[in-house]
C-alpha cells in the first residue's frame, strides 16, 4: 500500500500579518514549522502502518521554496519512509488551486497512490481547498475533515465526517482523497535516534522541468483568487437532509430532491 | 562554539515541543508530590530520550557533546528534576564509554535506551572524600564480591544499572558494574530532599553481590581517576540545567514585572527592577558560556575539568541569587508555594552540593591555576 501525505509549511509565528497591497499573509522573515494539522495525517499514515497486514510506504509531499525540506525531515523522522519537495520559482505565488494543480501533478508521477492525506486546513491561510483540488484534478472520490479512518476493505476506507453540527459516515473506494481532523489522533514525537536516522533517508527535490506542467496553470499566472478583504464569516445554519441506503439509492434522494427543488 | 546541523535544529525542536507540553505542566505538581508523576519516565523513555548520547551502534542517537548539553539546558526551562535524571543516566554512560571493556559495553549499553544507569560514590562516611568510603570489593576464586552502602545515589531505586565506587584494597579504589537484578542487590532509603523533588535520589545496599572481571570498569586502582571523570561530565550538564533554571526564574521576574504596577508606574519601569533584572541576565549568560565551552573543549576531546567546575560553582550560587531577585521583584507571590520561585531557588542549591561542593570545586579550580 501507498500513502502520500501532503503537508505545508506555516509561519512558526501567531503575529502573522496581512499584506497591505495584496492582502495575502506576509510570510517574509518568519521561520517556518510544520502546519499542525498535518502532522495528524502523517500519524493517521503512520498508524495504517504499524497495523497493516501488507508494506505500507509513507511518502511526504510538499511545495515550496528550499527551507520547507525542514517540515519533510520532522516527517521522515515520525517515520514516513521518503519525502518529495517541489520547488522551482514558476510554482511561486501560487493559491490554492495553483498548488493543486502542481501537487496533483507531482503524485501522478509517484504513482499508484492508495490514499491521498491531507491536514484538514494550513493554518496560516485557513481555506481547507487543497485537499478537495487535488481530489478534483486525480478523479479520485474525497472525504474531508475525517476524525476517524480505517481500512474497511481491501480498496476501501471508512471514515466519520465531523462537521460543525453533524457527523457523517463515509465509505469511499480507493484511491481517495482525505483531510483529517485534529481529533484523530495524537501525533507521535520523533526520538532523538530516528531523527538522527531521518537525514540518512531519500529526499527528492523536483523542478519545474521533473513534471509534466501546463506554465499557464502555475504560479501567479495559473493563480486566479484575488483577496480583496479577510473576515471572519458569520455562521449560516441550513438545513440538513440526509441521504440514507446504497449509493444508488441515495444518488436517487439526491435526484428527486434537486429536482422537487427546481435546481434541475 | 560549533554551528547547529539540521538535526540538531530538529531535535530542539521537539525538545521544546515535548517540554512545553509534557514536562513543563508537571513542574510544580512534581515538587508538591516528591516524585515523578505515574507514567511520565515511561513516556520519557518511549520518546527515547535516554539514548539521547548513546551512539547508534548501542541504539542511541549519538548525538554530541554540546548538543546534549543544549538539550537539558531547554529541559531544566521547564523541570529542573528531570533534567538532572538525565544528567545521572548521561555520566554514566560515559564513564562505560571510557573505561568499559568492549564486552561489558556490549552487554550493557544497548539496554541503556530502556534502563536508567546511575553513578554511586557516597557513603554514610564520606562523600567528597572517597578515601574514606567502607564499601568493598574482595577476591574470591575468579570473581568479586561487593560488600557496601551507597547512599544518596542521583536516581537510586530509580536506575537498574549502578557504577559503584569500592576498595580493592585498603587504599585502593576501584568501579564496578552491578544490575538491580543481581543475587545480593537491594534498594534502602529514599532522600526526603528539599529541592529536586522529582528526581529520586536513594540508597542501595550490596551484600555479598558476585560479579566477574568484566565488571571491572577500566583497571583496578582507576576510581579516583573514574570518579572525577565521572563528576567532570556531571558538571558540565549540571551548568546547562543552572542555565535552564536560571532563564525559568527570568521568564516568570520578567512576566510578572511587565504586568506588576507599583503605583502608576510598572515595574519595569524601576531602576530597582532593572538592577535586578540585569543582575539575573548576567548571571545566566556567564554560565551559559561557561558550560557551553566546557561541552565543547569536551567534544574536541581537550580537556575541560576546570571549565567545568566553573559552571557548577559559578552557575549555582548564580542560579540562587537569580531565583532570590526573581522572589523580591514578585515579592509576596514569590514567597508563596502557588508560584515556582521558592521551588526554583530549592532546585538550585542542591546543586551546589551534588556532585561535589561549591568548596570543593574552587580547590579544584584553584588547584588548576596554581598548575598553569
Amino acid at each position: 500500500m501507498k500513502i502520500i501525505v501532503c503537508l505545508k509549511q506555516v509561519p512558526e509565528t501567531n503575529n502573522v500579518t496581512i499584506d497591505p497591497i495584496t492582502h495575502n499573509l506576509d510570510r517574509r522573515g518568519l521561520a517556518g514549522v510544520m502546519n499542525p494539522f498535518d502532522k495528524h495525517a502523517i500519524e493517521l499514515a503512520l498508524s495504517l502502518k504499524d497495523t497493516a497486514d501488507t508494506d505500507v510506504t509513507i511518502t511526504l509531499l510538499t511545495m515550496g521554496p528550499d527551507d520547507y525540506a525542514d517540515s519533510l525531515h520532522e516527517g521522515l523522522a515520525m517515520g514516513a519512509d521518503e519525502g518529495v519537495l517541489l520547488s522551482d520559482r514558476a510554482f511561486a505565488g501560487a493559491d490554492t488551486l495553483a498548488t493543486g494543480y502542481v501537487l496533483a501533478q507531482a503524485i501522478k508521477k509517484i504513482g499508484n497512490a492508495d490514499l491521498i492525506l491531507f491536514g484538514r486546513q494550513a493554518v496560516d491561510a485557513d481555506t481547507g481547498q487543497v485537499g478537495p483540488i487535488v481530489a478534483e484534478f486525480l478523479h479520485q472520490p474525497q472525504i474531508t475533515y475525517a476524525a476517524n479512518l480505517r481500512l474497511s476493505g481491501p480498496n476501501e476506507v471508512t471514515a466519520e465526517r465531523l462537521l460543525e453540527d453533524t457527523k457523517q459516515t463515509l465509505v469511499a473506494q480507493l484511491p481517495a482523497v482525505v483531510s483529517v481532523r485534529s481529533e484523530l489522533n495524537t501525533p507521535r514525537y520523533p526520538t532523538p535516534r530516528q531523527i538522527q536516522l531521518s537525514f540518512a533517508k531519500p529526499l527528492t527535490v523536483w523542478h519545474h522541468d521533473d513534471l509534466e506542467l501546463d506554465d499557464q496553470r502555475l504560479g501567479q499566472v495559473g493563480s486566479p483568487t484575488i483577496v480583496t478583504k479577510v473576515y471572519a464569516p458569520a455562521p449560516v445554519k441550513r438545513e440538513l437532509t440526509p441521504l440514507t441506503g446504497t449509493p444508488r439509492e441515495a444518488a436517487s434522494q439526491l435526484i428527486t430532491a434537486l429536482k422537487d427543488r427546481q435546481l434541475i | 562554539m560549533s554551528t547547529t546541523t539540521a538535526a540538531e535544529k530538529l531535535l530542539l525542536q521537539m525538545v521544546d515541543d515535548y517540554t512545553q507540553k509534557e514536562i513543563a505542566p508537571q513542574d510544580m505538581p512534581m515538587d508538591a508530590a516528591g516524585d515523578f508523576p505515574a507514567g511520565f519516565m515511561e513516556k520519557l523513555t518511549a520518546t527515547g530520550f535516554l539514548g539521547l548520547m548513546l551512539p547508534q551502534e548501542f541504539g542511541g542517537a549519538g548525538f554530541g557533546p554540546e548538543i546534549t548539553a543544549t538539550v537539558l539546558n531547554h529541559i531544566a526551562r521547564g523541570n529542573a528534576s528531570t533534567a538532572v535524571t538525565l544528567e545521572g543516566h548521561f555520566k554514566t554512560i560515559d564513564q562505560l564509554l571510557k573505561y568499559g571493556t568492549p564486552a561489558l559495553q556490549q552487554q550493557l549499553l544497548p539496554t541503556a535506551t530502556d534502563r536508567i544507569f546511575a553513578f554511586s560514590m557516597t557513603e554514610a562516611s564520606g562523600g567528597s572524600n572517597p578515601m574514606s568510603i567502607s564499601s568493598t570489593a574482595t577476591r574470591e576464586g575468579n570473581h568479586w564480591v561487593l560488600n557496601g552502602d551507597k547512599i544518596m545515589i542521583t536516581n537510586g531505586g530509580l536506575a537498574e544499572v549502578y557504577c559503584v565506587l569500592v576498595k580493592t584494597a585498603p587504599t585502593e579504589l576501584s568501579v564496578f558494574v552491578v544490575d538491580q537484578d543481581m543475587p545480593g542487590f537491594s534498594f534502602g532509603k529514599r532522600e526526603d530532599f528539599i529541592g529536586l523533588r522529582g528526581t529520586p535520589v536513594g540508597e542501595i545496599v550490596m551484600d555479598h553481590i558476585v560479579v566477574d572481571d568484566d565488571h571491572l570498569l577500566g583497571n583496578l586502582g582507576d576510581g579516583g581517576l573514574i570518579g572525577d571523570s565521572a563528576h567532570d561530565d556531571a558538571r558540565v550538564l549540571m551548568g546547562a540545567v543552572l542555565t535552564g533554571i536560571m532563564e525559568h526564574e527570568l521568564k516568570i521576574a520578567t512576566d510578572y514585572a511587565k504586568e506588576r504596577k507599583a503605583g502608576d508606574q510598572p515595574l519595569t519601569a524601576l531602576q530597582v527592577t532593572q538592577r535586578k533584572v540585569a543582575d539575573m541576565a548576567i548571571r545566566k549568560e556567564t554560565t551559559k558560556l561557561l558550560y557551553q565551552q566546557a561541552a565543547h573543549l569536551k567534544a574536541l576531546g581537550q580537556p575541560y575539568s576546570e571549565l567545568a567546575a566553573m559552571a557548577k560553582a559559578h552557575g549555582s550560587r548564580a542560579a540562587v541569587s537569580a531565583g532570590d531577585d526573581a522572589l523580591q521583584i514578585l515579592a509576596g507571590y514569590g514567597y508563596s508555594r502557588e508560584y515556582p520561585v521558592e521551588h526554583l531557588i530549592r532546585d538550585a542549591r542542591a546543586l551546589e552540593i551534588a556532585e561535589g561542593t561549591v568548596e570543593k570545586m574552587r580547590s579544584a579550580i584553584a588547584l588548576a591555576e596554581f598548575n598553569h
